[in-house]
């Protein structure tokens, strides 16, 4: 085998069909972490990421939480002057630490995510109380009970339904699914 | 005997191809590896193979499945055997434990589940070579 592939060049694979340019072509301008609305509660910034892959840290990249926090605004991505596609390039950092479970503990990220897609493939439709469960206990006791409570009133004025909403036809949408996961369906 | 066959690989796992790659080398098997589907369709196109070895989640998701459905509708690659190496499984396991990765989603010849164990791998490669030139053989 000739040389095994550096980190930086498995991200570009997971990358191949983003329409953005390859993460090398990064100038270090920082436009990206100076848009970035959510870089305050992040480890290091967008830009920084950018540097460490490129450079090859993998397990220092692979210990942030900054992909997991990415709101996917696009904002980043938008004003990136070399084309990257930033916000494209955590969701591929997502997936890397999610198909091989190396994600850090305790975030919030993995298992809502988890949450939203098993509710989705169940019924077709997001429920609100089967999600808050994965945030709700990382909060303080007031924000715990002022959320407990919106999500009360929400729910007495019909915004939250009582019980989980389903689609019609779901059959159909299972089919669908099982066709491109091709576990756990029917096909 | 192995030593004129081509095998492609199309995995994203740095780590397992070397495994299967070495595993694959001992037996007499010339192997190539390209890491992201797209250099694998290119590889097709360029050279004739005889067996493709085939990931499944690669890339936005699942696009092994992709290619296998567009090498079933291609006339000339429709005859290469495929064999589709998966950690599928394990890697949407929250989505249905436990549940069985159905078999023929795509009309591939042969499916196995990651971690391979490297003598079912090299039975599985002969004998779908084998299947295949015999199958040749019959047409020519």
């Amino acid at each position: 085998m000739a040389s095994k592939t550096s980190f930086s060049s498995e991200v570009a694979n997971l990358l191949h069909a983003a329409e953005g340019s390859p993460l090398q072509t990064c100038i270090q301008c920082g436009t990206c972490s100076g848009s970035c609305p959510v870089v305050k509660y992040m480890d290091q910034t967008p830009r920084r990421i950018i540097g460490m892959i490129n450079a090859g840290m993998k397990d220092d990249v692979l210990k942030t939480n900054t992909f997991w926090y990415c709101a996917s605004c696009y904002q980043c991505t938008v004003r990136c002057p070399s084309g990257i596609d930033i916000a494209e390039a955590m969701y591929a950092l997502k997936r890397y630490t999610m198909w091989k479970s190396q994600y850090k503990e305790g975030l919030i990220g993995p298992t809502f995510s988890e949450t939203f897609v098993k509710t989705i493939v169940r019924s077709g439709r997001s429920y609100e109380p089967l999600l808050a469960p994965t945030y709700i206990f990382s909060y303080g006791i007031r924000e715990f009970f002022s959320e407990a409570l919106n999500a009360t009133n929400l729910m007495l004025k019909g915004r939250i339904p009582i019980l989980p909403p389903r689609i019609k036809r779901l059959e159909n949408f299972k089919r669908m699914i099982a066709h491109i996961i091709p576990i756990g369906g029917t096909e | 005997m192995n030593q004129n066959k081509q095998l492609l690989m199309i995995d994203d796992d740095p780590d397992f191809v070397e495994g299967i790659k070495s595993i694959l080398d001992s037996a007499g098997y010339s192997v190539d590896v390209t890491y992201n589907p797209k250099d694998g369709l290119q590889a097709l196109k360029e050279k004739t193979y005889d067996l493709l070895l085939l990931d499944i989640m690669m890339g936005r998701g699942a696009e092994g499945i992709m290619i296998a459905r567009k090498l079933r509708k291609d006339p000339k690659l429709r005859e290469m055997p495929l064999l589709i190496i998966t950690g599928i499984r394990e890697q949407m396991a929250f989505l249905f434990p436990g549940e069985p990765v159905h078999p023929r989603f795509v009309a591939v010849d042969e499916l196995v589940e990651k971690p391979v164990d490297p003598k079912l791998l090299l039975e599985k490669v002969s004998a779908l070579i084998s299947l295949s030139e015999a199958r040749k053989s019959k047409a020519g």
